[in-house]
């Protein structure tokens, strides 16, 4: 195999699958920093968000770029939704609960999705999206569009955290939450804020999946393991561990299908998880928090 | 006199079992109280009650004129009065100056000025202010934490130990710290080990013993109590 076939076929899928679940491990790495503990809804958010682009572009006629952020707002909404109805009492009970919670909130989401749109394969309507060469690289347009967003998101949610007064307040409250409240920080706003990037977040990873692949019911679900691999094998609560992860696993698992059938591609994800937790429980970068 | 802090009859815990019994205190303004007392009589949990960490069964506390008794944390820093907790104190991950941008969370607009107050208080930490506090030393740590604490211009200053485990020359920086404060039209509370040189320096002080009042008056007295001399000051 040359070194343009090569790119062409694993390295460039692999990096859009790996900003993919970038985007996914930073939203799990942001729930557990703030509330501490896992979430299994996130996959199931992540379709929820890309039906909402569906929803919106078919309902005004925008193109599905431009319903993103309208989609992101009703995801952030959604999640904001259920943190009020089924995390908020549980609060103070071991977050294990909350974790297995959240796994009945996945099931939940993934029904309503159903139950509106069926279980069909759909796709966004976004015109011809034939590949284009340079120099040999054959990338198509919506590729581009994809890690170029993504790093757009990631730099902006960086700057974010690093330099606005909210920011700091998340890192403060992932620091030391009693502090935070002691220094005036309403840790209720900052669990809403951080649920409102979370659910954005997770609306932007389900439209990148669909843009590159299908839209369906199922879609979210499927990169659940992989980006929770992703978070891990990065180290939990670091963003640049959670970028540099999603890129490990989404590259191995387009490459994997070197040795495994292409059926079978999503079992590196599990094999990374399982080698991450063996040999480097904290990840690549030492977990902490933000 | 009339008080800045009071507490009365404060009984209280953290889950079924109270460990405060009925405990009462009060701080005037520019005064300087010491807490002592043996380990675990409750010293800082009566501080975390009065901030509202803990469930407060009975009682009141009020902070100049206003009942703050239930109140969640975050509204009663905006009652005038902030906390620097024996443990944990600073934010591990965020730098000197981020610590104290936190502090000031509540103020809108410029804080400039409460910023160059705390690094004249602090001269040390101006060269530090990009270092990561969990990266300081232990005194150097508590100068952050009571930096931060103080970015809200408070009227009363709860301080938890901040001598614990501190070379002798970085304690009597911290008292200094603490007169300079007091100075400044602050009242200050002060939870000590050091008994002794806490008694010395303050204007009265509380002792407690098993999340009771033993006895108050001030500084002197409490020194040349011999009840106390014996049980407390290892005399
Ligand atoms: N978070 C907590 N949950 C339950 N009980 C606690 C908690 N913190 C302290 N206690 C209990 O409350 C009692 C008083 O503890 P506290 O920390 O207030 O003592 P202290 O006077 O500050 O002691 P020290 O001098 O060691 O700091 C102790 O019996 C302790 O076991
Ligand atoms: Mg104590």
């Amino acid at each position: 195999m040359d070194i343009s076939s090569f790119i062409n076929f694993f390295l460039i899928p692999g990096i859009i699958l790996g900003s993919i679940y970038a985007l996914g491990a930073i939203g799990v790495t942001l729930v557990y920093a703030i509330m501490r503990h896992g979430h299994f809804a996130h996959g199931d958010l992540a379709t929820f968000g890309a039906f909402m682009v569906l929803l919106f572009s078919a309902s005004s006629g925008l193109s599905p770029y431009a319903a993103l952020p309208i989609a992101a707002v009703a995801a952030g909404l959604m999640a904001i939704a259920i943190d009020w109805l089924f995390y908020t009492h549980l609060r103070t009970l071991p977050k294990i609960i909350t974790t297995i919670s959240s796994l009945g909130v996945a099931l939940m989401l993934r029904a309503v999705v159903q139950i509106f749109w069926g279980v069909n394969t759909l796709s966004y309507e976004t015109g011809i999206a034939r590949p284009e060469n340079w120099f040999g690289l054959r990338i198509k347009p919506h590729e581009v569009v994809t890690v170029v967003m993504v790093i757009g998101l990631v730099v902006a949610l960086e700057i974010f955290l690093r330099h606005s007064k909210w920011g700091k307040a998340m890192r403060a409250m992932s620091d030391n939450p009693d502090l935070a409240s002691l220094c005036g920080i309403d840790n209720r706003k900052v669990i809403a804020l951080t649920w409102m990037l979370v659910g954005a977040l997770c609306a932007a990873s389900g439209f990148f999946l669909g843009l590159n692949t299908q839209v369906k019911s199922l879609m979210g679900w499927n990169i659940l393991l992989p980006t929770f691999a992703a978070a891990i094998l990065g180290g939990v609560g670091r963003i640049e561990g959670a970028i540099l992860g999603g890129l490990i696993v989404g590259i191995c698992e387009e490459m994997s299908v070197l040795v495994i059938r292409s059926e079978y591609k999503v079992l590196s994800g599990f094999v990374i998880l399982l080698l991450a937790l063996l040999i480097r429980p904290t990840g690549l970068f030492r977990g902490k928090v933000l | 006199m009339t008080a800045l802090l009071t507490m009365s009859s404060i009984s209280g815990g953290y889950g079924d079992a109270d460990i405060l019994h009925d405990l009462s205190m009060e701080v005037g303004a520019r005064e300087i109280v010491a807490i002592i007392g043996p380990n675990g009589a409750g010293k800082s949990t009566a501080m975390k009650s009065i901030f509202g960490l803990l469930t407060i069964r009975s009682g009141t506390i009020v902070v100049d004129g206003t009942d703050i008794t239930g109140w969640a944390p975050s509204r009663i820093v905006r009652s005038g009065i902030c906390y620097v907790p024996q443990v944990a104190n600073v934010f591990y991950d965020m730098t000197v100056h981020e610590n104290f941008e936190m502090g000031a969370f509540l103020r809108n607009g410029d804080y400039s000025d409460a910023l160059e107050r705390v690094y004249e208080m602090f001269p040390d930490m101006k060269a530090k202010q990009k270092a990561l506090a969990g990266s300081l030393s232990g005194g150097q740590r508590q100068m952050v934490a009571i930096g931060r604490a103080l970015m809200l211009d408070p009227k009363v200053l709860l301080l938890d130990e901040p001598t614990a485990g501190l070379s002798p020359k970085y304690m009597e920086q911290i008292f200094q710290t603490c007169r300079d404060i007091r100075n400044t039209g602050v009242a200050l509370v002060l939870v000590e080990q050091h008994a002794k040189q806490a008694l010395r320096f303050a204007d009265r002080g509380y002792v407690l013993a098993a999340g009771r009042n033993r006895c108050d008056g001030t500084g002197v007295d409490l020194l040349n109590n011999r009840f106390i001399a014996e049980m407390f000051l290892g005399a």
